[in-house]
């Protein structure tokens, strides 16, 4: 097996107020009255008078950007209207948890720094971002994993895709949500460590009251390189299961391209991969058969062919399942807003190319046995910045720095050039937070609670394993803790929360809010107006939108103990079974037993 | 500045801002360099910029363990303090930048964490290409001062150079200046430069411009289109809403800065704006019939920046005490922003919980300070014939009856009919004399 490193970078959203305002830290969108802004975003100079390229890169886009802005979850902060507010307590106390959980010593002052990013997903043109905590580790099943460092930082603006012009419209919901961001030292050992990693810390945060939980709140990313290699970002690893799978990808696509670049350094000795110029191949196509160039034509656009030589098999040659070379330079074409590439190891019949078409091109391309060709078509002036691009790609005899966007194939596609240091300079409008030795206590002490340990071990005196293990996993752990401590009891919580919401979710019932369904059927029981068994139904009819009394008497629900049980007891003549027959949702099993030996005597 | 421990172990060890240190805490050591400390936080724990760029705060004790690393360059310390003298004039049409404070453009230096100014016509053209395009340029640093800081002085001096540009033969002049103060500025250069036969755009940014979201470049490229119009008006150019579509050309003696934040702060008041600027086109449009032609003012532009400092503004409230008043006796001059159409607590109902400042401000009247009434709901007309208070205040001598002025307004007026004539009889003449477009007899109904 290649010889890999890899690290594991966690974002886990905090639930309560936004980082640096006061509105709300909400897992949905809002649904309320929206305005709308247009912004542009701009590089500054810095002091060496050099542009950062992640920064020109975006610039050369010359639209503005579209921000929704829900009346109820932005403010004049997100619209960058009004500086920042002083850091969120609770979310700056949650990170120290964390810290601690973590080992990973704090800072005596934590400063915020601003790190810019003009891509459009923050309204400021930068992303304020702390560092609370350096080092620390986790013990996992193949050893010790170091962690480099826990930040506290802002979340970005979500995309919206109903507002504009394609990559520049947002929505300011979650810009500014508190996100707790943690990096492991290079320390996985094999592909399945890395699941590992990402589960234990997944597992830890989990435990932590403020964090938000939900689909889309914890966001993985996955760094990984190679010897000969180079160190590679891929954003948004989502689903756990298939973490191993990226890292393997990724150490077999650097490794595949290693090989193709092998061939390539010897065919170009002094490394200089000398590509042809852009030819109009319009006209030669213009009755094709072609999609892509019938449509590009169709509307005033052209088709643009460049020779890449001594490049024949190799843009065909597989680097990621279902991903070749030519996929790798298709990436960085794409930037230019064309839909793709079309070249020439791929099947060409597919496109619908007659056979004179393609000797045309090779002939209007002088392409020899050994050379390639690659073809676009889309408006002029995007066609030749997406061959400009293209040709960038196939000059680098190396494996390129790159930030890359997770597939749901467990494949990774290029997003852009990994920023070079990152350019951050203080932010000035948040005071610095001093750290106190009795701050960091509260916190140790609170997380030492928290801890995954310590939590499955409470659950464990209250359920049995099964069941706590469900509970421990579950996005309800904090809501059941709440529960308990209000006096329910454990077991029954539990199974409601699990089991039952399940079962009524697949019923196609709305159980997102479990606080409207189950929650005030677990109250009913506790205060004994029904029985543990009418749970189920009771939660059916607060579905529905009936209220407790309501779904009580419609649904037959109301409990039968007492004299009245007495009284069944006597009138079904001690019949258990015909009893729980007919009475098997008001009556408490545990008091009929009760009752009957009561009665019976 | 450092302080305490931390200092005295710096100074120990020869380190110094910009070195490269290494310093153990807790088993951990830390390196990066060290970064000189602001005044905000604990001056006992060290700054260090780690390679990631980002920067941590360590406390240093006694204990502390600390290594130098390597020496730093010493720091570039910008002098944009200094005032610079004007460039050469370059190709005729040009347009006269002229620093006077805030930050329109700048440049990071990240490896320290500073923004600094950039300032001279090199540096603009660079940070906004678009203003290259439309016009060339000269550019200067009058002064720079926060905006909070100037007074009459610096009006005047930049009054002055004005005169200067104009003579140069500037085609238009942009006035850089910060935002808290600038609606006063072109108030006070409104009745200093008369007739302006070149449009004199000011123009500032709400967001520093060290900020990928500045509205420093829609502003500038906006009050460059206008200092290339024939809008030959005492001006200011900000942003006409939150987002980046247009500016508005505001009148210089009825524009006030009403909003601590937002992009959109300065609003015009009692009229319409001058003009509306669209961005990216530049293109100028809704021009209000209180613009000029350059061709209407030709020949008539006169520069007038002598000022009486000795004015104050005294914004009245419900309780206010007559001893306020009587402490402003060495005055030569005092505006009320009064409540309502123009009143001060007169206790015309005798109620026994109220007290009338009137005396007060009759003994001011009657020394000779000249009092004037301006509102302190900054929108709309003086009138103190409705009402009881107002008619009180007119029988004693407080002028300013049927002004549209703001507060800030009438104290600059104030200043300057103060300072332009002798005599108390001709000051308060000049003071109700509608010079600039400050005092108007109509006020339209705005959407």
């Amino acid at each position: 097996m290649t010889k890999f490193k890899a690290g594991l970078e966690i974002h886990q959203r905090l639930s309560g107020t936004k980082l640096f305002c006061s509105c709300p830290a909400s897992a949905s969108d809002s649904k309320s009255e929206s305005q709308v802004l247009h912004r542009y975003l701009h590089a500054v100079k810095s002091e060496l008078g050099a542009h950062d390229k992640a920064a020109e890169f975006e610039q050369s886009k010359s639209l503005p950007f579209t921000y929704i802005v829900p009346s109820d979850t932005a403010c004049l902060v997100e619209c960058d209207e009004e500086p920042p507010h002083p850091f969120s307590p609770g979310a700056l106390f949650a990170t120290l948890e964390v810290c601690s959980a973590l080992k990973s010593t704090v800072m005596d002052e934590v400063w915020v720094m601003r790190k810019n990013v003009i891509d459009g997903s923050n309204t400021s043109g930068f992303q304020r971002t702390a560092v609370v905590g350096l080092g620390g580790s986790i013990e996992t099943s193949k050893g010790v994993v170091g962690i480099q460092s826990v930040c506290l930082e802002e979340e970005s603006a979500g995309i919206a895709s109903e507002a504009g012009p394609a990559g520049r419209q947002f929505r300011l919901d979650r810009l500014g949500i508190p996100l707790i961001e943690i990096a492991t030292a290079p320390d996985i050992v094999d592909f399945e460590h890395a699941k590992e990693v990402a589960y234990k810390l997944g597992m830890l945060l989990r435990m932590n009251p403020s964090v938000m939980r939900g689909i889309g709140t914890i966001r993985q990313d996955l760094n990984v390189s190679i010897e000969g290699g180079t160190r590679i970002e891929i954003k948004g690893a989502q689903e756990l299961d298939l973490i191993p799978q990226y890292v393997q990808n990724e150490v077999a696509r650097q490794s595949a391209l290693l090989e193709i670049i092998g061939k390539l350094k010897a065919s170009f000795p002094d490394g200089d991969v000398e590509l042809g110029k852009p030819v109009d191949l319009s006209g030669l196509l213009k009755s094709t058969e072609c999609k892509i160039i019938r449509k590009a034509l169709d509307s005033n656009g052209k088709a643009y062919g460049i020779r890449v030589p001594r490049h024949n098999g190799l843009l065909g040659l597989e680097v990621s399942p279902g991903r070749r070379y030519g996929s790798e330079v298709s990436d960085y074409a794409k930037q230019a807003g064309v839909r793709g590439i079309i070249h020439s190891d791929e099947d060409l019949k597919k496109y619908s190319f007659t056979p004179a078409e393609v000797s045309a091109i090779v002939h209007e391309l002088q392409i020899n046995n050994n050379d390639a060709f690659i073809i676009v078509a889309d408006e002029a002036a995007r066609c030749l910045k997406a061959l400009d691009f293209a040709a960038a790609r196939l000059r680098m005899l190396y494996v390129p720095e790159e930030t890359r966007k997770a597939n749901p194939d467990a494949t990774s596609s290029f997003m852009r050039p990994l920023p070079t240091s990152a350019r951050m300079y203080p932010e000035t409008d948040v005071p610095p937070f001093r750290v106190t030795g009795e701050l960091l206590s509260q916190a140790g002490d609170k997380a030492a609670g928290g801890l995954p340990e310590a939590v499955l071990e409470r659950l464990k005196k209250s359920l049995n394993e099964e069941l706590a293990m469900k509970i421990f996993r579950s996005e309800h752990l904090k809501l059941f803790e709440e529960l308990v401590a209000k006096g329910h009891d454990p077991a029954t919580a539990a199974v409601s929360l699990e089991d039952t919401l399940v079962t009524l979710r697949r019923e196609g019932l709305d159980v997102s809010d479990p606080t409207n369904s189950i929650v005030p059927a677990l109250e009913a029981y506790k205060d004994g107006r029904i029985a543990k068994s009418a749970i189920p139904d009771l939660a059916r009819g607060l579905c529905a939108g009936m209220d407790v009394q309501k779904a009580i008497v419609s649904k037959g629900l109301e409990k039968i103990s007492g004299k009245n049980l007495d009284s069944v007891v006597m009138a079904q003549n001690f019949d258990v079974g015909a009893i729980m027959r007919k009475y098997r949702l008001n009556v408490e099993y545990s008091e009929l037993e009760e009752a009957l030996k009561r009665l019976k005597k | 500045m450092y302080k305490g421990t931390a200092k005295a172990r710096f100074d120990a060890s020869g380190i110094e801002a910009g070195d490269t240190i290494r310093v153990s805490k807790a088993s951990q050591q830390y390196t990066g360099i060290l970064m000189p400390r602001p005044g905000i936080g604990d001056p006992s724990c060290a700054i260090l910029k780690l390679k990631t760029g980002y920067n941590i705060g360590i406390e240093i004790t006694k204990e502390t363990l600390i290594e130098l690393v390597s020496k730093g360059e010493p720091a570039k310390i910008p002098d944009a303090q200094a005032a610079s003298p004007a460039e050469a004039a370059p190709a005729a049409g040009f347009v006269s930048f002229i620093g006077c404070g805030g930050t329109i453009a700048s440049k990071i230096d990240y490896r320290l964490g500073a923004v600094n100014p950039a300032i001279t016509a090199g540096e603009l053209v660079s940070s906004f290409p678009e203003v290259a395009r439309i016009t060339p340029i000269r550019s200067k640093m009058l002064f720079s001062v926060f905006s909070e800081d100037m007074n009459a002085y610096h009006w005047q001096q930049i009054a002055y150079d004005i005169e200067d540009q104009v003579k140069d033969g500037a085609e238009g002049i942009v006035l850089m200046h910060g935002t808290d103060t600038m609606g006063y500025s072109a108030a006070a250069i409104s009745l200093m430069v008369q007739n302006p036969q070149v449009p004199i755009v000011f123009v500032g940014a709400q967001r520093s411009s060290d900020r990928g979201s500045s509205d420093n470049r829609v502003n500038v490229m906006c009050a460059t289109r206008a200092a290339k119009s024939d809008i030959a008006n005492v001006s200011l150019c900000m942003h006409g809403s939150s987002s980046d579509d247009y500016c508005y050309l505001l009148p210089g003696t009825n524009v006030r800065k009403m909003h601590t934040s937002r992009r959109d702060a300065f609003q015009s008041i009692n009229r319409p704006p001058l003009a509306r600027i669209d961005y990216p086109s530049g293109r100028i449009s809704q021009v209000s019939q209180y613009a000029r032609t350059r061709k209407q003012n030709a020949g008539m532009m006169k520069i007038a920046p002598d000022m009486n400092q000795n004015v104050a503004l005294v914004y009245t409230y419900p309780g206010i005490k007559p001893d306020i008043f009587n402490s402003l006796s060495n005055y030569d001059g005092v505006v009320i922003a009064g409540t309502g159409l123009g009143h001060v607590p007169t206790n015309a109902n005798s109620d026994p919980y109220s007290t009338s400042v009137m005396s007060a401000i009759k003994s001011l009247v009657d020394s000779n300070v000249i009092v004037a009434m301006a509102p302190q709901t900054i929108f709309g007309r003086i009138n103190m014939n409705i009402y009881t208070a107002g008619r009180m205040l007119l029988d004693i001598g407080v002028i300013g009856n049927g002004c549209d002025w703001t507060p800030d307004m009438a104290f600059v007026k104030l200043m300057w009919s103060l300072g332009q004539v002798r005599g108390h009889a001709k000051a308060k003449a000049l003071m109700l004399e509608n010079v600039a477009g400050e005092i108007s007899e109509r006020i339209e109904l705005e959407q």
